[in-house]
């Protein structure tokens, strides 16, 4: 057998060492780091109001002095729960739709990792949300948590409808105002017509025609570019 | 030749091939890169020519050279030159250094005779030699240099060249091994210079390479890797399209999509510091002070203000102010404002193409409309509610409003120009409206603008005659770019509507390849694509070129049915050398699949160009899709001759086709040329209706 020189080995097992142990240095840092960031997403949602109001309702402290806390209708509590459904309906269909792309955008490179990671997520915490709502619907009557999110679904699908409903109605001010202004013009502008000789007409009738042209909403302007195109066609 | 273990490279001969190589690895590619010419569509495209400068044009051009600057290579250029002057050391080094030849020891070299010499000859030629040469016949010469050794290995080396031709064993020896002696010793070389390996040296080595491997190449590979997550497929942070993601409304406005896009982490980087809040309060005071055309002079909408002011100070809704800014043109007054004014566009448009890329994800129509509609607001820094007239060079919100009135709808600039001539200079020219010369600046340039103007539209499957469910289709639009405003305009030539299939023999046609002229046909007259001129956007700090963007859309659902095909360049030349528009009929295509049952679909085609306002074009088709026996008929027809009508085949073929006869449905398609209108005679009226909505184009 020969001598084996230990020493001369000291070398390359410190060296393994070190390449291994900077290595194991770095993964874990970087999964540490990693963690922290997960842990620190940005929330998808906001704050959700309509729980914060049921839970604050259903666990409502007494006030100073007073010996027993307010109790609370339980018609309220029912709303309370309701209108925390609703919240629900609305935040469900935007994942909804949003899943589709989110995961194509992913795929595509257009959107980061940390996007989808949120998305997860918020997915997950809506799960437990809607599982969260059903139990406290059971609890408050029986058999309500089958039922809850059809409500709630049709209250979020009305509140849709009316705002968007609100949102025309709100120009209609501005829309009377403006057609007053519109029709007082060109009254003041027959007018002027009537009032001035016939002989000066011919020189009106473009501008009336313009106006006119804009008052019949938009078919018109663009209607006429094509049909003198189709007259040329037709030459 | 030494015995030792190896052989360094003292002398540095090969170490010049190793840094050679090493360097060319870098340098050849990278050379290419730098001297490869632009592929930006923009770097060749014709200009459109006008005199016209913007208020704070000085601003503008210094930020296009900043730009180009930036896309200049610079580092690129720089470290090529080094490799290329490297490469070059070390090729004179190579060229320069004398190499030591390890020479084949030959007896016949030795003794200077010619190998096919006899025993005999060698014999006496080495006799004659060793007359000459034995020491103890020559006396050293020091004055020459021969020394008694020197003599002494001289005829040594003689009798070991003659001995391993004429002696048995020594010759065995030479043949075996190359040398008379018997086996050498061999020796390895490494091209690496002695320093390196110099006892002492060693650890400097050692940490040169741990260097190189532990820091150096992690660092970069890090920078690499952080650098490509950092950015999104569309070019911008990933963090500004997370941001857009989130702010994705399917009901958006384009005032909507500004607010969206000021989320941008982009703009952290031009508003760095104090920048990011100061002169906040004029800047707003000004954007939403009242507007000459608009009710506020930034042209937001009362929604869009409210957004503004929701937010909270900082970044974001200093670059919105800036956006709006921009958008309106608003004078601001105070030279960091202009300057960062102008550098917000071009980073709202990057991250425009963004929220577009998730419009087309979610697919839903209308935010990728506005999404094109905030593009070319973006390009022309006008607002998204104001007139298209502000494209216009010198054209003012007062001059807008003395043109259109108190009109609640805007007029686009073709509208525009369609006013007759006399009238139109009236209602443009006067006092506070343009002068003369600026109008006359102001029509040249809009009758430069490349406006596309749709003729025809139609589905078509290459190579058939009828659309089956399932196969390959092609929407095809046929146009040409007729500019607003220009007058005796030619007359469409029906052949040009049509698209001829390449022959089928044609196999340079179908796979797109250019045709080489035959001998004897004249070569094809130059076949290059012509590239629209550059936008004509003169508040935009950048050169941008116009891309034209083709689409089908399901008017029913509201979604997008056939992805986005975009076309930078034509076929055909669309200005000539004069800047005189040809008029040349241009294609575009997009294709797609056809759906997988029969039947009639509705489409609403879009041909939107992302540089100018109100220069979209929609049309709405209907895509028939035949049963896919329908074209097997037709390929039996055509081989077989018509079959009468009385005779049992045609009886039968009248079954097939729901008694139509075949002649009368053959003449109907030569009529109407449209491959989308349905053939057969029962839904003649449905024919009518097609063609009708085909040619008719209603322009946005």
């Amino acid at each position: 057998m020969f001598e084996f020189d230990w020493y001369s080995l000291l070398l390359p097992l410190a060296y393994v060492g070190v390449l291994f142990g900077s290595l194991v240095t770095f993964s874990s840092l970087y999964r540490k780091r990693k963690a922290i960031a997960s842990a620190t997403l940005a929330p998808w949602f906001p704050p959700h109001l309509q729980r914060n109001i049921y839970l604050s309702l259903l666990h409502l402290d007494p006030a100073e002095g007073d010996e027993k806390a307010v109790a609370v209708p339980q018609s309220v509590v029912r709303a309370a729960l309701l209108r925390r459904a609703t919240e629900d309906i609305h935040r469900i269909i935007q994942i909804r739709t949003a899943k589709q792309a989110c995961a194509t955008l992913l795929q595509r490179g257009s959107v980061g990792d940390d996007l989808w990671q949120r998305f997860l997520r918020a997915e997950k915490e809506m799960e437990d949300e809607l599982r969260d709502v059903v139990m406290e619907a059971n609890a408050l009557s029986p058999n309500w948590g089958q039922t809850i999110f059809q409500s709630a679904n049709e209250i979020a699908a009305n509140t849709m409808l009316r705002d968007r409903l609100d949102e025309i109605q709100a120009q209609t001010e501005s829309e009377k105002q403006w057609w007053e202004k519109r029709r007082a013009s060109i009254q003041s502008e027959f007018m002027k017509e009537l009032d001035s000789s016939a002989a000066s007409s011919p020189t009106k009738i473009p501008q009336k025609a313009g106006s006119e042209d804009d008052t019949i909403l938009v078919e018109s302007p663009t209607s006429t570019p094509s049909s003198t195109r189709k007259r040329k066609g037709k030459k | 030749m030494s015995s030792t273990d190896y052989s360094y490279d003292d002398q540095g001969q090969f170490f010049p091939f190793f840094i050679i190589t090493i360097v060319a690895v870098f340098t050849l590619p990278l050379t290419y890169n730098v001297l490869k010419p632009s592929s930006e569509p923009g770097a060749t495209a014709p200009r459109i020519k006008t005199d016209f400068r913007p208020k704070h044009a000085v601003l503008i051009d210094e930020q296009k050279r900043a730009q180009k600057k930036r896309e200049r290579k610079l580092k690129r250029g720089i470290a090529v030159v080094v490799g290329w002057a490297v490469m070059f050391f070390m090729a004179y080094l190579i060229v320069v250094t004398a190499r030591t030849q390890t020479k084949i020891w030959n007896p016949y070299d030795i003794l200077g005779i010619s190998e096919s010499a006899t025993e005999k000859a060698i014999k006496s030629h080495y006799k004659r030699l060793s007359l000459k040469f034995h020491p103890d016949k020559v006396r050293p010469d020091p004055s020459k240099n021969i020394t008694l050794e020197s003599l002494n290995d001289r005829f040594v080396e003689l009798t070991k060249a003659y001995k391993a031709l004429t002696d048995e064993d020594i010759r065995n020896n030479y043949i075996q091994y190359g040398h008379p002696d018997g086996k050498q010793s061999f020796s390895i070389g490494i091209a690496l210079p002695s320093f390196m390996i110099t006892e002492g040296n060693g650890k400097f080595v050692i940490l040169v390479y741990a260097l190189l491997l532990g820091v150096l190449m992690p660092y970069t590979v890090g920078v690499w890797w952080y650098g490509t997550q950092a950015l999104s497929k569309e070019k911008v942070l990933i963090e500004s399209a997370n941001n857009l993601f989130k702010e994705y409304d399917e009901r958006t406005t384009e005032g909507g999509i500004i607010t969206a896009l000021s989320t941008g982490a982009e703009f952290k980087s031009i508003l760095k510091g104090e920048k990011a809040e100061s002169g906040q309060d004029k800047l707003e005071a000004r954007i939403l002070a009242e507007g000459e055309a608009t009710p506020l002079a930034g042209g937001l909408t009362i929604k869009d203000r409210a957004k503004l002011e929701d937010l909270d100070g900082g970044v974001r809704r200093k670059a919105l102010g800036l956006l709006w800014a921009y958008l309106g043109r608003v004078e601001l007054n105070d030279q960091a404002l202009e300057q960062a004014k102008v550098e917000v566009a071009p980073i709202a448009h990057a991250l425009t193409q963004s929220y577009l890329a998730i419009a087309m994800a979610y697919g839903t129509v209308g935010p990728i409309l506005n999404a094109y509609r905030t593009m070319q607001c973006l390009v022309q820094a006008v607002p998204p509610t104001a007139s298209p007239l502000l494209q216009i060079p010198h054209f003012t919100p007062a001059t807008v409003r003395a043109v259109e009135g108190d009109a609640r709808t805007h007029l686009t600039v073709q509208q525009y120009m369609q006013i007759q001539e006399a009238r139109r200079r009236s209602m443009t020219v006067g006092k506070g409206l343009l002068t003369e010369s600026e109008y006359d600046t102001a029509m040249k340039v809009v009758k430069q603008l490349p406006r596309f103007q749709v003729e025809k539209v139609f589905f078509k499957v290459a190579g058939e005659k009828y659309i089956t469910p399932g196969s390959l289709a092609f929407a095809v639009v046929k146009g040409r770019f007729v500019p607003p405003g220009s007058t005796n305009v030619p007359e469409v030539n029906e052949l040009d509507l049509e698209d001829i299939d390449p022959a089928e023999d044609d196999v340079d046609a179908i796979l797109g390849r250019k045709k080489t002229p035959a001998k004897g046909e004249a070569p094809v007259a130059d076949d290059k694509p012509s590239q629209p001129p550059l936008a004509f956007a003169p508040y935009y700090a950048r050169d941008y070129s116009p891309r034209w963007h083709l689409f089908l859309t399901d008017s029913k659902q509201d979604k997008m049915a056939v992805n986005v095909h975009t076309y930078t360049q034509f076929e055909k030349p669309i200005f000539d050398e004069s800047g005189a528009p040809t008029y040349n009929m241009q294609t575009m295509k997009a294709s797609f699949q056809t759906p997988p049952q029969a039947g009639q679909y509705t489409f609403v085609l879009n041909v939107v160009c992302d540089s100018y306002v109100g220069f979209d074009t929609k049309v709405e088709t209907i895509l028939t899709v035949d049963e896919a026996s329908k074209a097997e008929e037709i390929a039996i027809e055509d081989e077989i001759s018509e079959p009468d009508e009385d005779s049992l085949a045609g009886q039968m073929s009248m079954l097939k086709n729901g008694g139509a006869p075949p002649p009368q449905r053959r003449k109907k398609a030569v009529e109407d040329d449209d491959d989308d209108s349905d053939e057969s005679n029962t839904e003649g009226e449905v024919d009518d209706d097609t063609s009708e909505t085909n040619t008719d184009t209603d322009e946005e």
